[in-house]
């Protein structure tokens, strides 16, 4: 049986990519693919330790959470549709009218 | 099965390397698909039947599935060339990257089960449908009722969002404003060919009224 502590660890790098991914895109639409790489390996850490603890709460609060990423990505998706028809463009650099 | 984790972590780590670093935003999004799917996979082996099958077919489906349409739709599959406004971000975000995963990592092997690993993977029962109802209908019922809600505001939302902008009333009715005898010739001369019958419904109506 794999240990606990692999899966905490493979979650671990993958949360580090995504946050790679969060800091060095620019196209929001990027930006938003890699907060779902992060909510994933929360996920995966949820998971491993529900395992670790043998109590299924872990596991429905990782189902939880993928409602919540669902109803995200609908929204988000959906705010950036409409900031493309107004602005023509996904740039997260040209989309900074609240700096400051 | 610690060929299987080494196997899919292998692939969810390519998988999320591809996201974050391919030009084409098609490219990215397949590989978080292939994130995904591993993740599926190491849920399967975490005695998570049920989050493996609903993390294909929410995640790996729907949610990527929404992904690809709007990359397509804003036509967003160029990278983007212009020089970064924050000097050096990508050698930082590296650099910052690594360190958080190392903490992560040395985090991670401090960790002890607090009981035998498989005597906790006997109580979870598999993890299926089942035993996820349970929980969620007694222990987690108010977020339940409370996600489902969300749900239906997220729904509301995104279609409330996406609308374009309704024409301003201007207090005529819309069929009063088209001329009314052009269209009624237009419908006489079209030719015949493709609805006769109804055509002539059309007609005989005009005629009665």
């Amino acid at each position: 049986m794999v240990p606990t502590t692999s899966y905490l660890a493979l979650s671990g790098i993958l949360f580090a990519l995504g946050m790679i991914g969060v800091l060095t895109r620019r196209t929001a639409i990027m930006v938003f693919l890699s907060v779902e790489l992060m909510l994933n390996a929360a996920n995966l850490a949820l998971v491993a330790f529900a395992r670790s603890w043998g109590d299924p709460t872990g596991q429905t609060a990782v189902f939880i959470v993928m409602t919540l990423a669902a109803a995200e990505v609908a929204i988000g998706l959906a705010i950036i549709v409409a900031i493309f028809r107004k602005r023509e463009t996904t740039n997260v650099d040209d989309l900074a009218a609240l700096k400051g | 099965m610690m060929l299987a984790f080494i196997l899919l972590g292998a692939l969810a780590i390519v998988g999320g390397v591809i996201t974050i670093a391919a030009r084409n935003a098609v490219h990215a999004s397949l590989g978080l698909v292939g994130t995904l799917l591993c993740v599926a996979g190491l849920f399967a082996t975490l005695n998570a039947s049920f989050l493996a099958a609903t993390q294909v077919i929410v995640y790996a489906g729907a949610v990527m599935v929404l992904f690809l349409f709007v990359i397509m739709l804003l036509n967003a599959n160029q990278p983007v060339t212009s020089p970064d406004p924050v000097p050096y971000v990508r050698e930082l975000a590296g650099i910052g990257g690594t360190l958080l995963a190392g903490a992560f990592v040395v985090l991670a092997f401090t960790y002890r089960d607090p009981r035998p690993l498989a005597e906790s993977a006997e109580a979870l029962r598999g993890g299926t449908a089942m035993v996820m109802g349970e929980t969620l209908l007694t222990r987690f019922l108010l977020p339940f009722e409370a996600v489902s809600v969300l749900l239906l505001v997220a729904i509301v939302g995104s279609v409330a969002l996406v609308q374009r902008p309704a024409a301003q009333p201007d207090g005529v009715p819309d069929e009063l404003e088209e001329p009314l005898v052009t269209a009624r010739e237009e419908r006489v001369a079209a030719p015949r060919g493709a609805a006769p019958a109804l055509m002539q419904a059309a007609q005989d109506g005009e005629v009665r009224a």
